[in-house]
């Protein structure tokens, strides 16, 4: 390792991390034996029930997630492809579609989606399908550039190669191009994953039952927003957490000439950095 | 057609340049903090490095929403401000400030450990070889992905909208709903578009520029 922060051999160093966390966790008991902390404003996440209000919120979140991820990976396909193999009109207009959709902020796709929606008379009863069709529409366009870039990614000679030994454009495609591309953007999928359930809190806004939404009803009632929010982003961080080492962890093992480069995701953005 | 828009002009254009106001001082402030962590976790030791990686661990695997809502809570709470956009500057900075620690950090891994120790052995101090050998390397490597979480940030503007700070999507919104009509939301998409794709378009350039010269 040649790296600016290593000199020399590293000394052997104390656990800090674990230090830490010992020491936040023994900062919280503290502050609710001495009363910094109000007991009373923290005690109602003790109480079964309140977890049920969670669950059934994060059991929405994760539908939502889930349903979108498994919509956009599979509509993100014709597109990357159309914007790879069609004919000049059509491929320009994909090429619009997916660079539109993916400068626009997800929060106005869904604003878009649920206001036009209700003026077109469309009203579901599952409230989630709203949200579903937003963050489908933003993340499909953005799997569909890092596809892109995957397929784009594999040398020409390879095409070339399957196509002379008798495959038709789509079957050298299919066998060739595209499992070698799928396994290239494994890492920006997962990345793009966690900015997916990151992003299924907005469905709050456009009320959507969600588990941002649960956790409001539940401060409403016992009045303590700021308590609640803090286990909301807790929530949160430890479905996200572990997706994120995986997408790094994947990333690492990733040659890097193979990697996919697509811009404008923040979470891409943290992962494609070394 | 764009009748409700060109009726409350000045309304969007309100908005407009409050979402100018939020990108550019979120971005201001996740430089500096980004720049500070960084540097905490390169050359930090013990604690100083486990905190640079908490604080990047947690706010970039939590979603932006939950933390705009906490600022504006806790900060109204405790009395310090009641002012959306400041809340908003203030979760948007914090959040992509994470993000900017490990371009930062990566950046500064990019340059050779030789260059600083030769640039020391000529007889440059540490900051004066930081400075002038190291730096100048290492912003190169952090250009082009920090033009990304740039183009991220002016997208992430638009969740300020759910502490009710008064931007783009939020003016457009009321306009929207006094009306019941879409053509509001569409100019609030050109609205963005015009300043996601003009960041791409300097992105691009720098980066076409930054790789000949090198």
């Amino acid at each position: 390792m040649t790296a600016l922060a290593i000199r020399g051999r590293r000394r052997a160093s104390l656990p800090w991390g674990w230090l830490l966390l010992a020491g936040l966790i023994a900062l919280v008991g503290l502050g609710f034996f001495v009363g910094f902390l109000p007991t009373d404003k923290w005690a109602p996440f003790l109480r079964p029930t309140t977890w049920r209000t969670f669950g059934f919120g994060l059991l929405s979140t994760l539908f939502i997630g889930g349903v979108s991820l498994v919509a956009s990976l599979t509509i993100s396909l014709p597109l990357a492809l159309g914007r790879v193999s069609l004919p000049n009109p059509w491929r320009w207009l994909v090429a619009t579609w997916v660079e539109g959709v993916r400068a626009t902020p997800v929060l106005v796709i869904l604003a878009v989606v649920f206001f036009g929606l209700l003026r077109l008379g469309v009203d579901f009863d599952t409230r989630q399908w709203y949200a579903i069709i937003g963050l489908t529409i933003y993340t499909s366009a953005v799997l569909a550039e890092i596809l892109r870039a995957g397929i784009v990614s594999i040398p020409r000679g390879e095409v070339e190669a399957s196509r002379s030994l008798g495959l038709s454009y789509w079957q050298s495609m299919r066998h060739v191009v595209l499992p070698q591309a799928y396994s290239r953007m494994t890492p920006a999928i997962v990345s793009q994953l966690i900015t997916l359930i990151k992003d299924t809190s907005l469905a709050f806004i456009i009320a959507v039952p969600e588990v941002v939404g649960a956790g409001r009803s539940f401060f409403n009632f016992y009045g303590n927003p700021v308590e609640t929010y803090v286990v909301l982003a807790l929530l949160f961080f430890a479905i996200n957490y572990p997706l994120s080492r995986v997408s790094r962890r994947l990333e690492a093992r990733q040659p890097a000439d193979q990697r996919v480069r697509v811009g404008g995701e923040e979470d891409l953005v943290a992962t494609e950095v070394p | 057609m764009f009748e409700p828009v060109f009726a409350n002009f000045d309304f969007f254009v309100d908005g407009y340049v409050t979402t100018i106001v939020l990108f550019v001082s979120a971005f201001i402030g996740a430089v500096i903090l980004g720049t500070l962590f960084a540097a905490l976790r390169v050359w930090g030791t013990g604690p100083l490095r486990s905190i640079a990686t908490a604080y990047v661990e947690f706010f970039r695997n939590t979603p932006l929403l939950v933390q705009l809502f906490f600022y504006a809570t806790f900060l109204a709470q405790t009395g310090l401000t009641r002012n959306p956009v400041q809340a908003a500057i203030v979760g948007l900075a914090v959040y992509t400030g994470a993000f900017v620690t490990e371009v930062v950090r990566s950046g500064i891994l990019s340059v050779d450990a030789r260059q600083l120790e030769s640039a020391r052995s000529l007889g440059l101090s540490q900051l004066q070889a930081l400075r002038y050998v190291v730096l100048p390397q290492a912003v190169r490597t952090v250009i082009p992905p920090l033009g990304n979480l740039s183009i991220a940030l002016v997208k992430n503007t638009a969740v300020a909208s759910a502490i009710a700070a008064p931007e783009l999507l939020q003016q457009g919104g009321v306009i929207a709903s006094r009306t019941f009509r879409l053509d509001p939301y569409v100019a609030v998409i050109i609205g963005y578009l015009s300043l996601t794709l003009t960041l791409a378009f300097i992105t691009s350039r720098l980066e076409r520029r930054l790789a000949f010269s090198r």
